[in-house]
């Protein structure tokens, strides 16, 4: 249960601030949040765990208060900088981990041989690629029983076969997950979940997976709009049914607003 | 829940410990054995304190080493640390637990090694069969030694990741090896008072460390002529304070680790 209540990040040395007023509650839910490149997916995630400061707001996991969280095991990322707590073989890691987060190893061990990665046990985390890395962060952050599973970008630089496995495994997953991508084209993948937009910090939404099909995207305030982006480009309105262009068909949604005439 | 056999695996098979801490020290010991020692005219005890003025002072600067290789890895772990204490049962004081034992398996180990080495070394160029008289307490002081130095280099860089920012966390990763070149030396080439000997932690590890091995109390200065010398029960209480002290303030920051990007200290 994450709940999360007028949230602004700010970092020290940027001029406007990288999340603003973001509202989000998951009550058991899955969600997707759709954003492009440096619109705050990660900030959001690293202020949900604690890893950035938030300049006002308030966040809280399953009731609690995230400032006062302690051992709170069901909770977990794929974010790679949390997963460095020592120089170490991936093999020691995923038993260092296992043992964190009272599971066991052999669960990891067990969906890498499916996803034909055992050859980076041997290898320390410099040496994996990007996709491998990213793996081995999505499969830790997917094992050990979680029930609350926030995945940053979990496509990136990972192959065509692993992506329709993890995708599985995701729909599969009894747990609320907050996932994040810039890839518009993967979000109807995941039929029954929540959608929402990120665009310079603001979240837009939330909306139905099944309700893409009917959303549409037109330059300035419209009315019947059921959000308003306020963006550097100016305003957006996001609507149903009708509107100058579907964001169906968009590969990302700052592509899409740069060909709104 | 503790993490102590994978934390004193990951020191003892880091490459940096091992390459500066072992590999450059055992450099200094062939410089020391083979050059350094032409132009001294040496016999029985004088070969067995010119020996022990260089193990001691090479140990300090190997564990000096250490404590770089610990201080780096909480800048590279700040992240994962701070996430573990709030989404694992990882707790602070479980994990400076696990870190102490590392560090006094790292000290035993790194101050065994320098030791072989300086007598296999030594032995070499005098000819003489040598050996520590006290081989425990040199071990325990080898012990107390790791504790202190990662104690230390923990304080010092946690003081820089929550406090400070990570720009200054490369020149503060070498201030404990600064202050050991700066008071190790010092004790082998000048008469340093007393009471300086007896607050320098550095200077208390190096003076137990010299008892340790010819079985006599060290006096001001290292292999010097000073009447005055050291009790070690002093020195021995004032490194177990100092380590105690770095140790709390060490678990007290630990607890309040702040998540810092790597990036944060490279750039110019």
């Amino acid at each position: 249960m994450l709940h999360v209540e007028n949230l602004t990040v700010e970092y020290p040395v940027s001029r406007s601030p990288a999340l603003r007023q973001v509202n989000l509650d998951l009550q058991g839910q899955k969600m997707v949040l759709v954003g492009s490149n440096g619109s705050g997916k990660t900030t959001l995630f690293k202020a949900l765990l604690g890893l950035v400061r938030a300049k006002t707001g308030h966040i809280s996991l399953f009731g609690q208060d995230l400032s006062s969280v302690r051992g709170m095991t069901p909770v977990s990322t794929n974010l790679p900088e949390v997963y460095r707590l020592m120089s170490l073989p991936v093999s020691d890691l995923v038993e260092i981990h296992a043992r964190l987060k009272g599971g066991s190893g052999a669960e990891v061990l067990g969906r890498l041989r499916a996803l034909s990665l055992t050859e980076i046990l041997p290898k320390r985390i410099f040496e994996l690629s990007q996709g491998q890395q990213k793996m081995l962060g999505n499969l830790l952050a997917v094992s050990f029983d979680p029930r609350l599973v926030l995945l940053d970008e979990p496509f990136d630089n990972v192959d065509f076969e692993r992506r329709r496995k993890l995708v599985d495994l995701l729909r599969a997953l009894p747990a609320e997950i907050l996932l994040s991508t810039h890839e518009l084209e993967l979000v109807s993948r995941f039929e029954g979940w929540r959608l929402a937009f990120l665009f310079e910090g603001q979240l837009f939404g939330p909306f139905q997976i099944e309700d893409l099909d009917r959303l549409y995207l037109s330059r300035g305030r419209l009315t019947q709009a059921v959000s308003v982006l306020e963006t550097g480009l100016g305003a957006f309105s996001i609507t149903f049914d009708h509107g100058e262009l579907p964001i169906r068909r968009a590969t990302s949604l700052i592509a899409l607003m740069e060909a709104l005439p | 829940m503790n993490v102590l056999r994978w934390y004193t695996k990951a020191m003892l098979t880091n490459r940096s410990i091992w390459s500066w801490g072992v590999g450059f020290m055992l450099f200094w010991l062939v410089i020391g054995a083979f050059v350094e020692s032409q132009g001294e005219n040496l016999s029985g005890s004088g070969v067995t304190t010119y020996t022990a003025a260089w193990y001691v002072v090479i140990v300090l600067f190997s564990m000096s080493m250490f404590a770089v290789a610990v201080a780096n890895s909480y800048t590279y772990g700040s992240a994962a640390l701070s996430y573990s204490f709030r989404f694992s049962k990882l707790s602070p004081r479980s994990f400076f637990g696990s870190v102490v034992g590392g560090a006094a398996v790292m000290g035993a180990a790194l101050s065994c090694v320098m030791l072989g080495c300086t007598l296999v070394l030594f032995g070499i160029r005098f000819g003489a069969r040598l050996a520590p008289t006290d081989v425990p307490a040199l071990l325990a002081v080898s012990v107390a030694a790791g504790v202190f130095y990662m104690a230390l280099a923990t304080t010092l860089m946690l003081i820089v990741i929550n406090y400070l920012g990570l720009k200054s966390s490369s020149f503060v990763a070498f201030v404990p090896l600064l202050f050991s070149y700066a008071f190790g030396l010092a004790q082998v080439y000048a008469q340093l008072p007393a009471w300086l000997l007896y607050v320098s932690p550095y200077n208390e590890i190096e003076s137990l460390l010299y008892q340790a091995f010819v079985g006599q109390p060290p006096r001001l200065q290292i292999g010097g002529t000073s009447s005055e010398v050291l009790a070690w029960p002093y020195l021995a209480v004032g490194l177990v304070l100092w380590t105690l002290l770095l140790s709390g303030s060490a678990a007290w920051l630990l607890g309040r680790i702040k998540s810092r990007q790597v990036e944060e200290g490279r750039q110019i």
